[in-house]
């Protein structure tokens, strides 16, 4: 009676075995083309997030430079509302300066052409006077930055540009280590 | 006895190759955190890098705009210009040019305003030439625009503590490796 439960445990001992087998050699391409693409997409996902702060940072950097530009040119005498409005204009859609500034600050930082080549395909920042109402002017210089002037009866009343003199770089543009990894 | 053998060998088995199978799951998994971290560190660093040059120099950046623009509202000669220079960066002092009847505050090789003035006034006690009545200050640094090469001749006679500088042409495109440090260049006081 022994001897023949011995055998039939050892027939189903010899059927799992082959059965464990296949199972391994199915698995092992499964497993690895599942890794590669997990590793893929999630190293991808990070990419993005990174190059998206990198892209952040570029335009920021645009609004930054144009802000100050405006903001000197006011101070140096152009402080009627006409002229700040042509201004404003003129430093907008002066796309080759605003370029020419952006890659003069980053040749500066000594980022190479190639990196500043990538960065730059995202463009130039789309907005610049973000509020013009009843005189109140204000113009972004940044993420997170806003410039303010104020205009009474077409003559510059206030110029308030303290958030651009203050502004923390370090705090507005920085990445974060990527999450660990999991496989699904 | 020799089914119970066998029997026994193949369970063991059974059990060995279970555990390669879910081995064999650790190994892709383990290789798969090794490429992803290994990966996503080098992005990492590469990004923190950028944005970290880019802030720094900007930093600069903006005390030069601040500094020019402060001077445009309330320097009239050139020791106003030096006190502001000092209030922005302590540590780097600008130069004058009596010949030229300008001023040159260079925070980095990139990063510089050229102050022009009216006049020449001399100390009739010290004889000391400072410059006074400003015109206009040059930013066409801080725009990214290209500068003509430019020649000042920097006379000894400099006013208090300033030092004779044989002004350099100003680079058509900002001195790389310029980490932008906040009183790192120019001449120190």
């Amino acid at each position: 009676m022994n001897k023949q439960k011995f055998k039939i445990l050892a027939i189903v001992d010899g059927v799992l075995i082959v059965a464990l087998v296949v199972v391994m050699f199915v698995f092992k391409g499964q497993l690895n083309e599942q890794a590669q693409t997990t590793v893929k997409e999630q190293v991808g996902a990070y990419k993005a997030a990174v190059n998206t702060t990198l892209q952040e940072q570029w335009k920021s950097m645009d609004q930054y430079g144009m802000a100050w530009k405006l903001v000197y040119a006011t101070i140096a005498g152009a402080n009627t509302e006409t002229a700040f409005d042509a201004n404003v204009k003129k430093i907008f859609e002066d796309t080759g300066a605003r370029v020419k500034q952006l890659s003069y600050m980053y040749t500066a930082a000594s980022i190479p052409d190639k990196v500043q080549s990538d960065i730059s395909a995202v463009g130039l920042a789309e907005q610049f006077l973000l509020k013009d109402e009843g005189g109140v002017k204000e113009v972004a210089c940044g993420k997170n930055c806003v410039v303010k002037f104020t205009f009474v009866k077409g003559k510059l009343k206030e110029s308030d540009y303290k958030a651009l003199v203050e502004y923390n770089f370090a705090e507005n543009f920085t990445v974060a280590k990527a999450a660990p990894y999991h496989f699904e | 006895m020799n089914s119970k053998n066998i029997a026994i060998v193949l369970s063991i088995l059974v059990v060995a190759v279970a555990a390669l199978v879910l081995m064999q799951k650790g190994n892709y998994v383990g290789q798969a955190t090794e490429h992803y971290n290994t990966t996503t560190k080098a992005n990492y660093d590469a990004a923190t890098e950028i944005l970290s040059r880019v802030n720094n120099s900007a930093d600069v950046n903006k005390l030069v705009w601040a500094l020019a623009s402060e001077a445009k509202q309330t320097v009239k000669t050139s020791q106003d210009m030096a006190k502001l220079e000092a209030k922005y960066f302590p540590t780097t002092k600008g130069a004058n040019s009596i010949a030229n009847k300008t001023r040159r505050f260079e925070a980095t090789s990139a990063y510089f305003i050229i102050s022009s003035f009216d006049k020449v006034d001399v100390d009739k006690k010290t004889e000391l030439k400072t410059l006074s009545g400003l015109n206009s200050i040059d930013v066409s640094a801080l725009y990214g625009e290209f500068v003509a090469a430019q020649e000042e001749e920097v006379e000894g006679e400099e006013e208090e503590g300033d030092e004779a500088v044989e002004e350099a042409p100003a680079p058509a495109k900002p001195a790389k490796a310029d980490k932008g440090k906040k009183g790192k260049k120019g001449k120190k006081r």
